[in-house]
């Protein structure tokens, strides 16, 4: 590794400015372009989505950008609508999936038997198909917003929760800890003022890094009809109604609703990994 | 080796347009006597009567005793004649002589009385708990008892095909067996069927021979439509203007309504199974009335249906129990709604929304998730009251979810039969929370007692006055001119696409499915005669 590293060097020093200070200047565009997003969802009122015949199944104009679906409804509106819904939707399901990595990965920290019990519980997770254990939660929880949200949160914490009890183990292992522990500081004092400030870096990344997960997800049980109700402006609401006009040939009511989820996965996947660079030196100095 | 594959897929691509040629060209060409129909509605029962096949249309493989005619008179079909005792609870029934199943074994009047046992005994939808006792006086006559006066009964006598004794078995579902026009040569579950003409059939032998039904989605039916590969496929309103070479859009009326039912009962805190019963806001007569008046039906029609569809004044538009004074003629009326809202007492706040004695204007709207019109309608129609001060949060939910609910919030119901009995079973006090009958709790005495009238009514143009009177007697009933416990909104038009020289005829007003009961009169369906041809 240190071999390779010192080989291609000065190469790179010579070829790349300052990463990290690109890192953070992609990271602010990406936060701006999703405030955008999200903003002109929670501005623009519900009022714009009236029903009005007059139009219906209009193809995009500029009045209309994305069109209008058959009840003559914007279809930009429904869009910017649906990705400020899968924000909020993404943002606390990736938000209880962290904490409950966390707290599962710290439990680790008390004794051995917890922590095969937590690794147990990992691997039960992460050997179920993916889709299939989050139908089966959303469906057992009545569907719907808290459907989703509790499915997408009880299925995502797996890999975090991995990737966490490693660092624990880690740092578990380290002199200070051992020390600590022989001053007769109890697990949960270490645990907070030792082991918990080396884990923030990677508990931010992950819960970035989960958010595209967990949008792309809550779209895709909607689409299969297990998630949020068809009367709600979802992404995927939008998209499963636009199969059933695809042999119309309506175009318009998958393509830019589709194209609008990829871009915000799209922008906060390039945030995450972007802030990985700013916030962890190591992984920073990769390429 | 690699290349193997991609060769084969080759050949069997090959292979398929091939068939499509054949197709194409028997379809257009000269006197094929084959049909290949997608028009969906594959029985998760199969094809056994007594629990529940053929309700809505003709059964097909067996005959039942009556029929309707295109205008709903009664026709004899198994039976030449039928005869009600005075007191209404004796009803004597002869059978035509020489009747055969398909195997070629004769039916008499015991298959009949084992065919009404069955179904008696069978816990599924055919409800035959009236029926004191069926039995054969003689190889052709069965005398049916029942427990009290019923006209509606002449329904299990038109929709109740006769099932052999002695091959009813418990697989029967699958391989039904009967008098009717045609009989069963395999069914492939989720793929097809397949029919031939019954060779012992009684009545009109039907020009197509073979009948292929192909269970296909709607998506699928409409591209095997525009590739030529079906004669009859069934299309929904957003493909129906889609143009297809060779094939027409046949559009049938249908009273196969949708409408919103709205609670009739006040909030009291009852509750029934659980289930809360009542609405502060719709259990105000003015309120229903209101949106009755207020809402644009002709608007749904064109915008939701694309116009295939009609407006729907009554559960029962232009059947011969209905009552046309029931018709609304200047709806969309808002001034006039506002009209009676205000002298109603119901006053507009800063919100835009009315509000009486501190209860705002304001309700749940529940529709089945997964059915797209319904789902259209209800975001229409709340759109619609919101100039009236009205607010409605429409909810998709399944049927189960919608059950619980059903009691105190407004649901966007569909019904429609050809059987007089489901205005009794929607409106009657006596069927209140009784499943899905009358899931709004409406109670009017003077409509009972008219339900009483025309149920012991002995024939059925007495009937039909009194299911008429019941809807709107001048004063009281329960149409929108009444009480308005409904607020109908369209009767659905049963699309389908077809060969340009396929002629079906006239056709029924068409019931609550949009599939089978196309097939009611198939006996009579024939390639158009053309002049350059010479058979």
């Amino acid at each position: 590794m240190t071999e390779l590293i010192v080989r291609y060097l000065p190469l790179k020093r010579f070829r790349q400015r300052n990463r990290r200070k690109q890192a953070l200047v992609m990271s602010a565009i990406a936060v701006v372009l999703l405030l955008i997003l999200i903003g002109s969802g929670f501005f623009i009122s519900a009022d714009r989505l009236t029903v009005n015949f007059d139009v219906a199944n209009s193809a995009p104009s500029l009045k209309y950008p994305f069109g209008t679906d058959w009840l003559g409804r914007n279809m930009f509106v429904r869009t910017i609508k649906g990705l400020a819904l899968s924000f909020w939707v993404g943002l606390l399901a990736a938000f209880i999936s962290v904490v409950i990595a966390l707290i599962l990965s710290l439990l680790l920290l008390l004794n051995k038997t917890m922590d095969t019990l937590v690794t147990g519980l990992i691997d039960l997770f992460l050997g179920l198909p993916h889709i299939i254990a989050l139908i089966l939660i959303s469906f057992m929880f009545g569907g719907g917003l808290n459907g989703v949200i509790i499915a997408v949160a009880l299925t995502h914490w797996p890999l975090l929760a991995r990737l966490l009890r490693a660092e624990i183990m880690q740092i578990k292992n380290t002199e200070y800890i051992t020390v600590s522990r022989n001053m007769g500081k109890s697990w949960t004092w270490i645990a907070r003022h030792h082991v918990l400030p080396h884990l923030v870096p990677q508990l931010a990344i992950g819960f970035i890094l989960m958010f595209p997960h967990a949008i792309l997800h809550e779209a895709s049980i909607t689409f299969l009809g297990f998630g949020l109700s068809s009367e709600q402006p979802a992404i995927g609401i939008i998209l499963s109604e636009a199969m059933g006009y695809l042999s119309s040939g309506m175009w318009w009511l998958a393509v830019f609703p589709g194209l609008m989820l990829l871009l915000m996965v799209a922008v906060f996947d390039s945030l995450g990994r972007n802030l990985r660079k700013v916030l962890d030196p190591f992984k920073g100095q990769q390429s | 080796m690699k290349k193997l594959p991609f060769v084969f897929y080759l050949l069997f691509a090959l292979l398929l347009i091939s068939c499509v040629g054949n197709d194409k060209k028997d379809g257009k060409g000269k006197e094929k006597e084959s049909l290949i129909l997608a028009i969906g509605g594959e029985p998760d029962n199969g094809f056994d009567p007594t629990t529940g096949w053929g309700q809505y249309a003709s059964p097909l493989f067996q005959s039942t005793l009556l029929k309707y005619d295109k205008d709903f008179n009664i026709e004899n079909d198994a039976a030449i004649d039928y005869t009600i005792s005075d007191d209404g609870l004796k009803w004597t029934v002869t059978l035509r002589d020489n009747i055969k199943f398909s195997d070629g074994n004769p039916l008499t009047a015991y298959d009949v009385v084992f065919t009404f046992e069955t179904a008696k005994n069978s816990a599924s939808v055919v409800d035959l708990t009236n029926l004191k006792e069926v039995k054969g006086i003689d190889s052709h006559t069965i005398q049916f008892t029942l427990y009290t006066r019923n006209s509606t009964f002449i329904h299990y006598l038109t929709s109740l095909g006769i099932v052999p004794e002695h091959a009813y078995d418990a697989t029967y579902n699958e391989n039904p067996l009967g008098s009717g026009p045609y009989q069963m040569v395999q069914w492939d579950k989720g793929q097809q069927l397949i029919l031939t003409a019954n060779p012992h059939y009684y009545g009109k032998k039907p020009f197509f021979k073979k009948l292929i039904f192909l269970f296909l989605s709607q998506d699928a039916a409409f591209a095997a439509a525009k590739a030529g590969q079906v004669d009859i496929a069934s299309v929904t309103a957003s493909l129906a203007d889609e143009q297809v070479k060779g094939m027409k859009l046949v559009a049938l009326k249908s009273v196969d309504n949708r409408g919103v039912v709205l609670p009739f009962m006040p909030e009291e805190g009852k509750s029934i199974n659980g289930r809360p019963i009542g609405n502060a806001v719709t259990s105000d007569i003015a309120i229903r009335k209101a949106m009755n008046i207020g809402v644009d039906r002709q608007a749904l029609v064109d915008g939701v249906l694309k116009g295939y569809g009609t407006p729907a004044y009554s559960i029962a538009d232009h059947l011969p129990w209905w009552n046309s004074e029931t018709e609304i003629e200047n709806d969309g009326d808002i001034v006039k709604a506002k009209e009676i809202l205000e002298n109603a007492g119901w006053k507009e706040n800063n919100d835009g929304i009315r509000e009486k004695g501190g209860i705002k204007a304001q309700f749940t709207l529940h529709y089945p998730s997964n059915d797209h019109i319904r789902q259209s309608l209800s975001i229409a129609f709340v759109d619609m009251m919101i100039p009236l001060g009205i607010k409605i949060e429409v909810k998709g939910k399944n049927w189960n979810g919608i059950e619980k609910e059903l009691h105190r919030s407004a649901t966007l119901f569909g019904l429609g039969s050809h059987d007089p009995l489901e205005l009794y079973n929607a409106f009657s006090s006596k069927v209140r929370g009784n499943g899905l009958n009358n899931p709004n709790y409406y109670a009017n005495d003077v409509v009972d007692a008219y339900f009483e009238k025309a149920l012991s009514a002995t024939s059925q143009n007495e009937a039909n006055e009194y299911w008429k009177q019941a809807q709107w007697d001048g004063e009281t009933g329960f149409s929108n001119k009444g009480d308005a416990p409904w607020v109908w909104l369209v009767n659905i038009d049963h699309l389908f696409l077809m060969r340009e020289n396929l002629v079906i005829g006239e056709q029924k007003v068409q019931p609550h499915e949009h599939s089978w009961p196309i097939t009611d009169f198939i006996e009579n369906w024939h390639w158009e005669k053309q002049n350059t041809n010479s058979n």
